[in-house]
């Protein structure tokens, strides 16, 4: 009850600033003057009396400072005084104080901003409900239509047919769901009933009715997809994104039950996703719309859906409690290989064998969704990770240096403080506040580097996306250890001089340890400078390396031509094209863009080089053993090649002459007469097909450069180039209306001039031909390649900020250390050039010292670097050691750094007035 | 003499305690005159520290505080005990007596006693 009271009034008076001097002086009078009078009683005199009263009162001074102690909260008081002193003293250094918060600030920024990327990319949660318990079935991001599965048999993308088997069949799914793998690669064209917009290409991706259910979602409007929606000839339903809505619709609740047209087709908007969902997987492009698988056959015209064994689902399940991964895993595999089993496809004796052995499911976590874009990333994300650690690592060392300096030139402070009776414990209080002040201003500042510098990685990550799907603020956990460190870092080079130089007696300390000529830096700090020097070596050398395999790449001979090329992606089947109508189609496009002025050729492919799309398929040459390989097959019109800037080497190109009814003609490239012929065979009048039944499909009439399509590093690419209407003689004519590849991807025109507007050009062309026929996409050639780049340029970028970063925080710290040296030594640099050293002595004694130290660290980094490549060489191009120039260039850089950090003391230094050195005390 | 020791203070402060008991009300002079009287030459303490302990007995809630007329008509500060503070001399009192007859105990205990 005591303590408590007296806690309770000592803190009401300490908020009140209720002192208690008053009364206490008061009462001191009346005491004094009851004792003196009884002193004069005894006889004294008045003075005599009145002294003799003072000296029974006692230290007043004590007493005062008891009584004040006893009336507040005295230790709040000294904190406070400490704090508002430290402020004053890092004011009065304005450079020390910048210079350190800013170290501090880039060193947890960088590193808050890069796990933050990480966090959000790679350990995040779908936004779905208790994503631990769901599991995938699968673990590849194998994409998109085909019959595939890995080298080693993983099976990770399904048929309709397996997923209903799988889904009827294992209750210890909860749910089961499926998802369309490749609807990146697939967008639906969208047109609001009744708006007189032009219809747009967007992602649509085409789900099971179940979908929104396995994941646990409640819709933001109107409802979502449920199991009645996905039942072949149900009413078109789909669902609008959240976002999509927001932005492109304003959240107009008028929305919901609305028709839109989906490839022509009506289709009602039955309810908008949760907010914050973007889908399954982490994309630039995530989806628009969801729709029920069973709508698409008449959606998008595709003939997989259903009846076929095509794969074309990803699937993800709801595991119920209780339920072990093993055994359901073995389950997931005994039923598909029976459901495979009895198929067609899986009839003869090797596809058994294959699915006996090789063939099957792993099972893995599905709380993260389908990790495709996350492993793309993982390595790259890894270096960059240990290079924002060695940023920090950097800023670390500059901040204990920039402390030492400033302990040890405050040392006679310390000795003078002692002197005048402050306790040890007292100076290094005082110290630690000064310490936890700057790690604070610095954790601030920090925290906005963290957070601007998160937000500019993220739209580094989704380049040309509208809105990055998932927001990332820094983690908290990140903010919590760097700053700890940076705290640790601060208390422990800032405390630490105090508490040795307040072991110094203090009277042989002033006497003579201002004046001392050994001055400069410590053997301590001057390690840490070449720590720092060393490191950023490191740092620079990886930019350098990366830039130059960004640059190798993106000068690697595509074998084609960007100039005044325009490629307008299109997409004949969602406008309403069957298979037997394109033929038409073609011509119209071909005849109507030549119209246009100054276009030369019009080329119509059905996909493009560098666009990161293929179509693989099994070749075999008539009369040659069994090779069992697979070349890229892709339908081309007469002007392709010269569109394109393809060179012919042999032979012919495909003309206009190769009509449906003329003989069946293949175009091929060099890398498949490389790998199907014996050198010196020649390929033209050969033929191929398919497999060993169907190899006279094709006579080869030419042979083509081998152009770069999908990805420029892909070198052993072999490619055959047919006419837009000729299939497979082996094919029969109603398959035809299966044939997915008789659809063209892009028209891609060639022109004799840049021509601004082509885009809307195009757009009204196409829409004169068919209102329904929209641009997909259009994109000048060079756009389109250099989009290719975008990760590598986005590696090249970061492990540039980052040498830069590293660069900036040694010169900072070299530049520091060396003017406290400087600074410490007036006193001696103004007896040398008293006793007549010149300036130029001076400088060049300075320079030196700064040198010398940046040269040390440039000799233990140069080593450390070359051992460092080895752990980047993969992430790089066609780099496999340190390369010359770069390890000079980065030298060079340095020294220059370490140049200019060194120069401006050394001018101060030579610039030094012996008169005003010597009398500096 | 010697450092001021929690004990030290604990022992003061029930000298005060029982003062202001025995004499009543009474301003800080007179208690310091008083506590010089009873120990003699054995207990000299300087006086103005008797201030901050009267003002913790205050904080505590043990004594209370006003302004009054003195003797020779002067104003003074007098301090008097509370409910609270008669309350805490009784059972330090006791505590005290029971201390100091157990020591005397072990004091006097002859070697063959133990």
């Amino acid at each position: 009850m005591k303590p408590v009271k007296r806690m309770w009034s000592k803190t009401s008076n300490f908020v009140t600033g209720e002192s208690g001097e008053q009364r206490l002086r008061e009462e001191m009078e009346e005491h004094i003057a009851m004792q003196t009078d009884e002193n004069r009683r005894a006889g004294m005199s008045p003075a005599e009396a009145r002294r003799q009263a003072l000296i029974k009162w006692g230290a007043s001074e004590a007493v005062r400072e008891q009584y004040h102690a006893e009336k507040g909260l005295p230790w709040i008081e000294t904190m406070l005084q400490d704090v508002r002193f430290a402020v004053r003293m890092l004011r009065k250094s304005p450079v020390f104080t910048t210079v350190a918060v800013m170290t501090l600030a880039l060193g947890i920024g960088a590193n808050a901003a890069i796990f933050s990327l990480i966090n959000a990319l790679m350990l995040k949660s779908l936004p779905v409900a208790d994503p631990k318990t769901l599991v995938r079935l699968g673990n590849d991001d194998g994409c998109c239509v085909g019959i595939s599965w890995k080298d080693n048999g993983e099976y990770s993308y399904f048929s309709t047919d397996s997923y209903e088997y799988l889904r009827k069949n294992v209750p210890e799914f909860e749910e089961l769901a499926a998802m369309q793998a490749g609807f990146a690669y697939r967008p639906v064209v969208v047109r609001q009933d009744g708006s007189s917009e032009a219809p747009r290409s967007v992602m649509g991706e085409f789900v099971s009715g179940n979908y929104f259910r396995t994941f646990g979602l409640n819709a933001a409007a109107g409802r979502l997809l449920q199991d009645r929606d996905d039942v072949a000839g149900a009413p078109f339903a789909a669902v609008m994104s959240y976002e999509t809505w927001k932005t492109r619709f304003n959240s107009d609740p008028s929305i919901v039950g609305s028709t839109f047209r989906v490839n022509t087709k009506p289709v009602t908007v039955v309810g908008i996703a949760p907010k914050g969902f973007y889908g399954d997987r982490l994309l630039a492009t995530p989806p628009d719309y969801y729709l029920p698988i069973q709508s698409m056959p008449e959606l998008a015209n595709v003939a997989y859906v259903r009846n076929s064994p095509m794969q074309w689902l990803y699937l993800i399940g709801r595991v119920k409690p209780g339920v072990s991964q093993g055994m359901l895993q073995e389950k997931v595999n005994t039923l598909l290989r029976q459901q495979l089993g009895a198929t067609d496809l899986f009839s003869s004796k090797r596809r058994q064998q294959q699915l006996k052995e090789k063939i099957h499911v792993v099972l893995s976590p599905g709380g993260g969704g389908i990790q495709s874009m996350q492993e793309g990333y993982d390595k790259q994300l890894q270096m960059l990770m240990t290079a924002s650690g060695l940023v920090l690592l950097i800023a670390c060392a500059n901040l204990a240096n920039l402390l030492l300096a400033r302990g040890m030139s405050r040392k006679a402070e310390m000795n003078v403080r002692t002197a005048l009776g402050a306790r040890r414990g007292r100076i290094v209080r005082q110290l630690l506040t000064e310490s936890l002040l700057l790690a604070g201003a610095g954790g601030v500042a920090g925290l906005l580097v963290a957070y601007g510098g998160t937000q500019m990685l993220l739209a580094m990550a989704f380049p040309g996306a509208e809105s990055v799907p998932i927001h990332a603020s820094p983690s908290f956990m990140v903010l919590a250890f760097a700053f700890g460190l940076s705290l640790l870092t601060g208390v422990l080079f800032g405390v630490a001089p105090a508490w040795v130089a307040s072991k110094a007696t203090p009277a042989d300390a002033l006497r003579g340890g201002t004046r001392s000529v050994a001055g400069g830096a410590t053997l301590l700090q001057r390690s840490l400078v070449v720590l720092q020097a060393g490191l950023s070596l490191v740092l620079l050398v990886c930019a350098g390396l990366f830039g130059k395999s960004l640059s190798k790449l993106e000068h690697i001979d595509l074998k084609l031509d960007p100039v005044n090329r325009y490629i307008v992606h299109i997409n004949p089947q969602t406008a309403g094209y069957s298979q037997r109508q394109v033929g038409a189609l073609y011509r119209a496009i071909e005849e109507r863009f030549h119209a246009l002025p100054g276009v030369e050729k019009v080329g119509i492919t059905s996909y493009t080089p560098m666009e990161d799309n293929n179509n693989g398929w099994g070749v075999q040459v008539q009369g040659k053993p069994e090779h069992n390989l697979i070349a890229s097959y892709i339908k081309v019109n007469a002007e392709y090649f010269d569109s394109v800037g393809t060179r012919v080497v042999s032979g012919r190109g495909i003309l206009a002459t190769d009509t449906v009814d003329a003989p069946h003609v293949a175009v091929v490239n060099k890398e498949f007469v490389r790998q199907m012929f014996k050198p010196g065979e020649n390929p033209i009048g050969q033929h191929f097909g398919g497999s060993m039944k169907s190899a006279g499909d094709w006579e080869i009439v030419g042979v083509v450069e081998d152009t770069a399509y999908q990805r420029a590093t892909w070198t052993d690419h072999m490619m055959y180039f047919v006419p837009t209407l000729q299939r497979p003689l082996s094919a029969t004519p109603d398959s035809i209306d299966e044939d997915e590849n008789m659809y063209a991807g892009a028209v891609v025109l060639k022109t004799s001039r840049p021509v601004a507007e082509m885009e809307e050009l195009a757009r009204k062309t196409l829409a004169g031909i068919n209102p329904n026929l929209s641009v997909v996409k259009f994109q000048t050639f060079s756009a389109q390649i250099a989009d290719q780049f975008s990760q590598a340029r986005l590696l090249s970028r970061l492990t540039m900020l980052f040498g830069g970063l590293a660069l900036l925080l040694a010169t900072l710290g070299l530049y520091g250390v060396t003017a406290y040296g400087v600074a410490r030594r007036t006193a001696e640099i103004g007896i040398r050039m008293a006793l007549g050293a010149a300036r130029t002595k001076v400088t060049a004694m300075v320079m030196r010292g700064a040198l010398v130290q940046a040269l040390v660290g440039l000799a233990l980094g140069v080593p450390t670097a070359m051992f460092c490549v080895k752990y980047v060489s993969s992430q790089l191009y066609e780099i496999k050691s340190v390369d010359g120039w770069v390890l000079a260039g980065a030298v060079a850089v340095l020294t220059l750094s370490a140049t200019v950090a060194g120069w401006i003391p050394a001018r101060r230094a030579a610039s030094i007035d012996p008169v005003q050195a010597l009398r500096v005390e | 003499m010697g450092e001021k020791t929690d004990v030290m203070q604990g022992t003061l402060a029930l000298m005060v305690l029982k003062t202001l008991d025995v004499l009543g009300p009474l301003h800080g002079w007179g208690i310091a005159r008083r506590i010089e009287q009873i120990s003699g030459d054995l207990l000299s303490v300087n006086q103005g520290t008797l201030y901050p302990l009267l003002l913790k007995l205050e904080q505590e809630g043990s004594i209370d505080s006003d302004w009054g007329a003195s003797e020779n008509n002067r104003r003074a500060r007098y301090y008097k005990l509370t409910r609270a503070g008669r309350r805490q001399l009784q059972s330090e009192v006791q505590e005290w007596q029971q201390t100091t007859e157990i020591m005397a105990r072990f004091l006097t205990a002859k070697a063959e006693e133990l």
